[in-house]
């Protein structure tokens, strides 16, 4: 009997074009509709049919979009910008459904609850919790610093938000909002739960990794980085956190006895920075893109080698992978949004 | 591949409250000059300019986390600029302006955090707006004013219509005293030009080093030097407006003079009694009427200074150097003769810069004249240049830096440097904010003659500690 194919490779299916830096992109829970945040400001709803990628404008973020983000189970979506508005949108006809201003500065980070039935905002030191009909849930106490990035862990029951010196860590289950603070004096960039919970990791601005236990308490920081470390992602299985601040993708193995006192995996493909990667749901691939014009598969378990690369003509900015873990949109901040597929070969 | 986009010009706007920034801003955004500017400000948000990138900043300060608490930069700005280069549309140009009471030095410090910040952006100059009116009284009251004096390239000496002449002297010779690269612009409701406040280059370090080099250099007794050809006879040298002098025009002039006053011992002299003040000046005869000329009489104009002064009442005479007279200034419109035996050149020196006191030689315009780096002010906040041919050796010039850095980063402000280094065939500058900086190789000298210029910017700096600190860099 054959060994089972190792050989997996991306072929583009489709693509459109933005007009406009490709800031985010967020997948609908069927893996047909795209909701895309432009740098410069655009909002747009792009539709996957076959072969066609149809696109289309639905509404702004005066000055730039920061951030997309679409509703699990649901069929809203949320994006918010430089103009210090927070939008919900209807994925079906692209309609504005509201319109809210959380605060009288941006909001940076959105995150929806695992079961689509909340939505928490950062803007500044403020964290809001919001319903899907924009009504507000809950308002954290404002933070000592402006809050970054957002992340629900899996079941939902805690929103670990990003700070500078310390991970908050709020409890939403049933409304007991309880905190829980895990410092350390660096600002952090990025807020991962591993699937398993067991890990909270964050990428800090002084070049470190910084990672805890959340049994125990135990905290470990892995240096080393070239520059504040901006990207880092659990693979779904919570075997890997991948990191990334330079054109390597730095690996840590969080099997066994974790990664305390080993060495990394190393995943060498680019020759420029990465500006994204992620991680396939229900999968073990990472696709990583930057400043190269490469997409790069790999299959970290298998082989520190890419597994394929696909060379484009421009610097991409986003990888996201459609929820079913088969097809990667790949935005370029030329604007252009391609749509590849996972297949066998 | 990827091509390095040429990198976005960024001005740090700073100056103490209503001094001008804002004025400044809107002024620079209503100009016609072609350039698509962005706004970063602080979060009171004054600027409003429809069409234009205005972005507001909530300062949050990030400690870079290496063990300095002098590191700090804005973590805000960091993310604002990311967000700034996700516009394809690319302005060409970023202002930042800081509040009031901001320390400009997160701000610039931020420009040097990465090489991800630092292959984007260029930090142009700091410009801080001086208020003319207030100046002086905040200086003496608070630390930010004489700090943002201290970390700027350009000096936008606003309101200069509100204050006279002398106190316009004064003021620039305190921002000297403080800064001495910076160059100032005097300015009446923020109208520098745009192309003399954007693109300067400042951090070109050539011609940043270039400016006033006289106030880099040692601190001397006098402020002031100027050459004169006299034919023999008796010459007047008075102060201004004998009879339009107002006491209490007089009485101000004063004021200010006496800020600068510290080392002068005025003894037993009851200063509630009179308005009593003294001029320190040096008439010297010298070799010619040329700047060169004058050049050379600094040395025996510093030993004549040494020597104590001889009092000379209002009508008196002046003698010629050796002898150092002290001028007495406390009555409006005193004047001195100065008897010339023998036709030549002759160099004064001043204690002050003469125009502080409206002070002239027979209304003569000096054939030459030049400024001085003085020690008689207040403020702790100074410059030190040292300017050398000798060959630094690479290694040891790290250990210099790096030792100095550590145990004086928090009181460098800023830092700029030309270096001759041994084996080196280009030019190799630095320049820096507190312990950050950044360094690299530029043109060859060519046949321009090899020098190493550098200039410190800071508070308490002991020039004997830099000279052997510099020495010990010197290629052996």
């Amino acid at each position: 009997m054959a060994k089972q194919s190792l050989s997996f490779a991306l072929e583009p299916r489709a693509s459109a074009n933005l007009d406009d830096y490709v800031m985010e992109c967020a997948w609908s829970p069927d893996g047909k509709s795209l909701a895309v945040g432009g740098g410069e400001g655009k909002v747009a709803l792009a539709r996957l049919n076959g072969a066609a990628l149809t696109l289309s404008t639905v509404g702004e973020h005066l000055l730039g979009t920061l951030a997309v983000a679409w509703q699990p189970h649901g069929h809203l979506f949320a994006s918010a910008g430089q103009d210090n508005s927070l939008a919900l949108w209807d994925g079906g006809d692209g309609r504005e459904r509201l319109r809210l201003k959380p605060a009288p500065t941006p909001t940076q980070a959105l995150a929806w609850s695992p079961d689509g039935a909340s939505l928490a905002s950062a803007a500044g030191k403020g964290v809001t919790l919001w319903s899907s009909l924009g009504e507000k849930l809950h308002t954290f106490a404002p933070a000592a610093s402006a809050a970054v990035a957002l992340s629900f862990d899996k079941p939902g029951t805690d929103l670990g938000v990003a700070l500078n010196g310390e991970i908050c860590v709020h409890r939403v289950e049933k409304s007991r909002y309880e905190t829980r603070r895990y410092k350390w004096p660096a600002a952090c960039l990025t807020v991962n739960f591993s699937g398993n919970g067991r890990f909270l990791a964050t990428g800090m601005a002084d070049g470190s990794l910084h990672f805890w236990n959340r049994s125990t308490g135990k905290d470990s920081q892995m240096r080393g980085y070239d520059g504040r470390l901006e990207l880092t992602g659990f693979s779904d299985n919570s075997r890997y956190l991948a990191s990334s601040a330079g054109h390597e993708v730095v690996l840590w193995d969080f099997g066994g006895k974790g990664p305390e006192g080993t060495k990394p995996i190393v995943l060498n493909g680019h020759t420029e920075r990465v500006d994204s990667f992620a991680w396939q749901p229900g999968g073990e691939h990472l696709v990583s893109a930057g400043r190269d014009w490469r997409i790069t598969l790999w299959r970290p378990g298998k082989t520190t080698q890419p597994i394929d690369v696909q060379m484009g003509d421009a610097e991409y900015s986003v990888l996201r992978w459609s929820p079913d873990g088969k097809f990667v949109v790949a935005g370029e901040k030329k604007g252009r949004l391609t749509i590849f597929e996972l297949v066998a070969r | 591949m990827s091509v390095t986009p040429s990198r976005v010009p960024v001005t740090v706007l700073t100056g103490f409250l209503g001094s001008g920034k804002t004025t400044l801003l809107n002024r620079i955004l209503s100009e016609k000059h072609g350039k698509r500017i962005a706004v970063i400000e602080n979060e009171f948000g004054e600027v409003g300019v429809d069409h234009q990138l205005v972005i507001g900043a909530e300062e949050e300060l990030f400690e870079t986390n290496n063990g300095c608490i002098c590191c700090t930069v804005r973590g805000d700005l960091i993310r604002i600029l990311g967000q700034l280069m996700k516009r394809r549309d690319k302005f060409d140009y970023i202002i930042i302006e800081t509040t009031g009471m901001a320390d400009p030095g997160p701000v610039a410090q931020t420009f040097f955090l990465d090489d991800e910040l630092k292959n984007q952006f260029s930090l142009d100059a700091i410009v801080t707006m001086v208020d003319a009116k207030h100046f002086e009284q905040h200086v003496d009251e608070l630390n930010e004013p004489a700090e943002q004096v201290a970390f700027a390239d350009l000096v936008l000496l606003n309101k200069t219509d509100l204050v006279d002449a002398a106190a316009l002297e004064r003021i620039e010779s305190r921002i000297r005293g403080i800064n001495g690269t910076a160059k100032i612009l005097r300015t009446q409701n923020a109208d520098a030009p745009v192309d003399q406040v954007l693109n300067v280059g400042a951090f070109d370090l050539q011609r940043a080093l270039a400016v006033d080099g006289a106030f880099l250099e040692p601190e001397y007794p006098f402020e002031w030097g100027g050459v004169y050809q006299l034919a023999p006879g008796n010459y007047l040298l008075e102060t201004a407006g004998e009879h339009d002098h107002s006491e209490h025009d007089h009485g101000h002039a004063h004021h200010g003079h006496d800020h600068g006053h510290h080392d002068h011992d005025h003894g037993d002299h009851d200063h509630a009694a009179h308005t009593h003040a003294d001029l320190d000046v040096v008439l010297l005869p010298v070799a010619a009427a040329t700047a060169d000329a004058l050049a050379a009489a600094i040395e025996p104009a510093v030993r004549a200074f040494a020597d104590p002064a001889a009092v000379v009442p209002c009508h008196g005479t002046l003698e010629l150097a050796p002898s150092h007279s002290a001028i007495d200034l406390s009555h409006p419109g005193a004047d001195f003769t100065v008897t010339i035996a023998q036709a030549g050149a002759y160099a004064l020196f001043c204690e002050h810069h003469p125009l502080e006191f409206g002070l002239q030689l027979a209304g003569l315009r000096p054939a030459a004249e030049r400024r001085f780096a003085s020690h008689h002010h207040a403020d702790d906040i100074s410059s030190i240049g040292i300017s050398d041919p000798r060959p630094l050796d690479p290694a040891k010039l790290n250990q210099w830096l790096d030792y100095l850095l550590k145990t004086r980063g928090q009181d460098i402000f800023r830092m700029k440097g030309v270096l001759n280094v041994k084996g080196e065939e280009r030019r190799q500058v630095f320049h820096g904010v507190h312990m950050m900086f950044d360094a690299q190789a530029e043109r060859p000298w060519g046949n321009t003659p090899r020098m190493n210029s550098l200039v410190f910017i800071g508070r308490g700096l002991d020039r004997a500690e830099f000279e052997a600190g510099f020495e010990s860099a010197v290629a052996k």
